[in-house]
């Protein structure tokens, strides 16, 4: 692996050296440095701070301010006018659960059998070392839900994880954050056959993790469908403190999850949402969250019948929150830059650019209880950075520069940058294979 | 990996499809150029007693010596006719022509639905229309050359898992199957990718088998019939496929083949059994037999291929899966015109700059599956670089709508890699290259005099997120306004849906 570092970007100040190869050690120290003349979105307001100064140490943003002296003694770098945000955040990804899509022995995102439900929990199977975790990094994101993909027993899928995507033993910033559960076209052939089931299967699932009383030599009734393990693991959201995160397309669907909510006053999100515009006043007097995917505009099921491009737009218009988490693979094997490039569609659809970004920072850091120290750039908050060399929001555009925590990630350090570099034009010109190049 | 419906709009394993057009009128000339090699070596003319076709004038044993069947006929034909125009003068606009050229402050004037001039200051008769191109872009119509709009249908259903007309997989080897023939020309993406600006398309059988059939070429104009839609006289292509989709489909059945030396050998037997049927024929045309061979739809296919007049489009992801088949084609004979996906094929540029084959690839997909595993952003750039020709395409009913966006990114990964990638140049990713993919290199692809006036206007960069497509004009006519519902199809499956409707 090569450390090389970006050349466009100004080492100044008297305290450089230590900073040099940082973020390719396991032991991380987090020293203080400071940006300077950066055009920077503090996401406290909807245009940049001009000529920002950030300083950060000990991993946390000290001081922002517009043309502020950083302190002595700090390394300083010229971003040069450059676009700067917070890292940015997907709500939705397999993130650290799956390194080739098609090999089941590296998928550790969905069961296939066995007996697990909403016990499945996917933070004992993240693996910081898949390398999509390297590229969506380097593609700006620093942190990530990732969330289960379905468990043995419909229509549960599992619990999902937070992720800072921080190089490190763990990836994980904090476990069983919300219960996913899918509904629709996707469940339905799972639970028997009827957009129905699920909605009844669930209810009564609720009911059942209500009743449950742990404790030895206590079983339910002889009729009661979860098992221990589930009925525990369903505490916290009948308790009110985990969400669910309900897979949800159809409008009927989504009036469903609003019912469920009104009848149990427990906290929902939805995921997916294609049609959610179309009961967008629901879901915004509820101060229900909606993450979808901006790139769909096509019945790809009979539930995405109204799936449209302005549904983000529409949905802000309305007042509902709204993150992203695009479709298919490009959701975790291009996590970042799928991501950007959803929002960038947003916006061109009519969301303001600046809730394209907010949707991929304070938005999904709400969502998920982050909100009070990842999302912004503001004194107090984790210092998690990016300097872009054009608009983040344009797909063509590259992270240059990333921290996470205060800790800078070497982006170079990358299987893809690898083959990149030995694969480059003016490598393979010589005699050598390309194996002897590294 | 593709769960649910929605994962497969993007997911090649559920991807399966071929087409097979028809380039008649080219025929004659080919087969006197390319059916000698397709014969073989001089030992295997010997053997059938008689020089190359072309070559034969006199009477043979059984009679006097006639035209070699056409194996590319289209007994389907187009009946695409262009919608109604007006001659239009696109004016003051940045023009990216797709030879090479931006010019700023162009005008692109269009007539009889051709381009007649790209320039300033250009002149037309009273009665053109003329549309105010400052601030906007112009390029040519954008090509996609993989798809299965049409043979795998929106909306997905769980009928899908066991069986959907994109890919026949009942045989690795169903060289038989048009895709023509499985296409609805109600699937709402076709309209979706003409607002992208997509003014004509290959949709492909899928990749289980490794011939998957003929592929299609389409004019991206609404029509009742598949054959309204047709491009008219534009070659067939044969859908090959190599690598792990075939041996997964068959292999995991316990049926063959389980490996990929199984389905290296699967093709050549196809091959070897094509040059036979290929014999047999050309012994009937030159004399040689009094009656003709029995028709087999499969060796139709190959054979065409064998002759030159069916272009060889195979989903191919990696290098040394690419180098084997670039082998088998001297083996028998055959081009083949594009590699398709390519994941790898920035490890082998040499190679494809060698047999002058184009790579039709994605700007990021990778991961997804085993043979994807490589995948770079640099491939497309690289490929360039080294002097290729290269093809953005989409396989895919999402990112069919953006192949501007798919180009930008693919670009933009170059550039950060030092190499020179100006959009005048990255546009001919997606129309000029991929008009040489599909033999139409002629017809489409470049705004230059002469050429079919397939044109889009954008709202400006057209390399940017941010960019609508304002106009699509397909020969010259209007076929997507932007501002103008009137001009914004609509399949009949999509009409009337309620929750389509939008709420005041």
């Amino acid at each position: 692996m090569s450390g090389r570092r970006r050349s466009l970007i100004a080492v100044v100040g008297a305290f450089a050296l230590p900073l040099l190869g940082a973020g390719t050690s396991a032991a991380q120290t987090s020293p203080s440095f400071a940006l300077v003349h950066a055009k920077l979105y503090t996401m406290d307001a909807v245009q940049p701070l001009e000529d920002a100064t950030v300083v950060v140490r000990d991993g946390k943003v000290q001081a922002v301010g517009a043309g502020l002296a950083p302190p002595a003694g700090v390394r300083v770098i010229d971003v040069a006018g450059r676009t700067v945000t917070p890292g940015l955040m997907s709500a939705g990804t397999q993130l650290g659960l799956t390194e080739v899509g098609s090999l089941p022995d590296t998928r550790d995102y969905a069961l296939a059998a066995g007996t697990l439900g909403a016990a499945f929990d996917v933070q004992y199977a993240l693996n910081p070392n898949t390398t999509a975790v390297a590229l969506a990094v380097g593609d700006g994101l620093t942190r990530a839900l990732a969330h289960p993909e379905g468990s043995a027993v419909a229509p549960f899928m599992g619990q999902a994880a937070l992720l800072r995507l921080a190089p490190g033993a763990s990836p994980l910033e904090r476990a069983r954050v919300a219960m996913f559960v899918r509904v629709g076209s996707g469940a339905a052939a799972a639970t028997g056959g009827s957009h129905g089931a699920p909605w009844i299967l669930l209810r009564n699932a609720l009911d059942e993790a209500r009743r449950y009383k742990p404790g030895p030599g206590v079983s339910g009734p002889r009729d009661q469908l979860l098992g221990r393990l589930d009925a525990e693991a369903l505490q916290p959201v009948v308790a009110g403190r985990m969400p669910l995160a309900i897979v949800a397309d159809r409008e009927s669907d989504l009036r469903q999850a609003i019912a469920l909510h009104d009848d149990t006053k427990l906290p929902v999100l939805i995921y997916g949402g294609a049609e959610a515009w179309r009961v967008a006043p629901e879901l915004a007097s509820r101060r229900i969250p909606v993450v979808l995917d901006p790139t769909l505009n096509l019945p790809l099921a009979f539930d995405t019948m109204g799936a449209r491009l302005d549904n983000a737009a529409r949905l802000h218009r309305a007042g509902v929150p709204v993150a992203f988490s695009v479709s298919a693979f490009h959701r975790t094997y291009n996590a970042g830059n799928a991501l950007r490039l959803g929002a960038g569609l947003a916006v061109a659809n009519g969301l303001p650019w600046i809730e394209g970004l907010r949707a991929m920072t304070t938005a999904p850091a709400t969502m998920f209880g982050l909100g009070d120290r990842y999302g912004k750039v503001r004194a107090g908050y984790e210092a998690d950075l990016v300097v872009w060399d054009g608009d983040p929001l344009e797909p063509s555009s590259a992270a240059l520069q990333v921290w996470v925590r205060g800790v800078e990630v070497a982006l170079e350090d990358a299987r893809h940058r690898d083959l990149a570099r030995r694969y480059a034009p003016a490598a393979l010109r010589g005699d050598v294979p390309p194996a002897y190049r590294h | 990996m593709c769960h649910d419906a929605r994962a497969a709009s993007s997911c090649p394993e559920t991807l399966r499809s071929r087409r097979h057009h028809i380039g008649a009128g080219l025929l004659a000339l080919a087969l006197a150029t390319t059916i000698a090699p397709a014969l073989g070596s001089a030992a295997d003319r010997d053997e059938r007693r008689g020089p190359p076709p072309g070559e034969r004038r006199g009477p043979g044993e059984h009679g006097p010596a006639q035209a070699l069947r056409d194996f590319a006929s289209q007994p389907y034909p187009s009946t695409y006719r262009p919608l109604p125009r007006r001659d239009t003068l696109i004016f003051g606009a940045t023009v990216l022509d797709g030879t090479g050229r931006r010019l700023d402050g162009a005008d692109v004037l269009l007539r009889d639905g051709l381009v007649v001039a790209v320039g300033a200051g250009l002149t037309a008769p009273d009665g053109t229309v003329r549309i105010d191109g400052k601030g906007r872009w112009v390029t040519p119509g954008i090509i996609d050359p993989h798809t299965h709009l049409g043979n795998f249908p929106t909306p997905y259903t769980g009928e899908d898992a066991h069986h959907s007309d994109v890919n026949e997989d009942s045989d690795p080897n169903t060289a038989q199957v048009w895709a023509q023939h499985s296409i609805n020309v109600q699937d709402p993406g076709f309209a979706r990718a003409l607002a992208g600006g997509v003014t004509t398309l290959q949709v492909m059988p899928g990749s289980t088998n490794l011939f998957g059939g003929r592929t299609i070429v389409l004019r991206n104009v609404p029509a009742r019939t598949v054959q309204g839609m047709t491009f008219p006289d534009a070659p067939f292509g044969l859908k090959m496929a190599c690598g792990e989709n075939v041996v997964h489909a068959y292999g995991d059945a316990g049926r063959f083949p389980v490996s990929r030396m199984g389905a290296v050998a699967g093709q050549r037997e196809a091959w070897i059994a094509a040059r036979k049927y290929l014999r047999e024929w050309q012994r009937y045309a030159d004399g040689d037999e009094r009656r003709p061979p029995e028709q087999d739809l499969k060796l139709d296919t190959l054979a065409g291929v064998l002759t030159g007049a069916i272009r060889v489009h195979a989903h191919c992801y990696r290098a040394d899966d690419i180098a084997q088949l670039f082998d088998m084609a001297h083996e028998f004979g055959f081009r083949i015109t594009a590699i398709h996906h390519a994941s790898e094929a920035y490890k082998v540029p040499d190679l494809f700059v060698k047999e002058d084959v184009c790579a039709a690839v994605w700007p990021d997909w990778w991961g997804y599956k085993r043979e994807a595993y490589d995948g770079i952003r640099e491939n497309a750039a690289y490929l360039e670089a080294a002097g290729a020709c290269v093809a953005m395409h989409s396989d895919s009913n999402v990112t069919g709508q953006r192949l501007n966006v798919e180009a930008a990114k693919a670009a933009a990964a170059g550039r950060r890699a030092g190499i020179e990638l100006p959009p005048e140049r990255v546009i001919e990713w997606i129309t000029r290259n991929p008009a040489r993919m599909l033999g139409l290199e002629s017809r489409i692809g470049t705004l230059e005099p002469g050429k079919l006036a397939d044109v889009v206007l954008w709202s400006g960069d057209p390399f940017s997120v941010y960019s609508h497509v304002d106009q699509v004009y397909v020969d010259g006519a209007l076929a997507f306004d932007r501002n103008d519902p009137t001009r914004q199809p609509t399949s009949d499956f999509e009409l009337g849906q309620p929750s389509q409707e939008t709420q005041p």
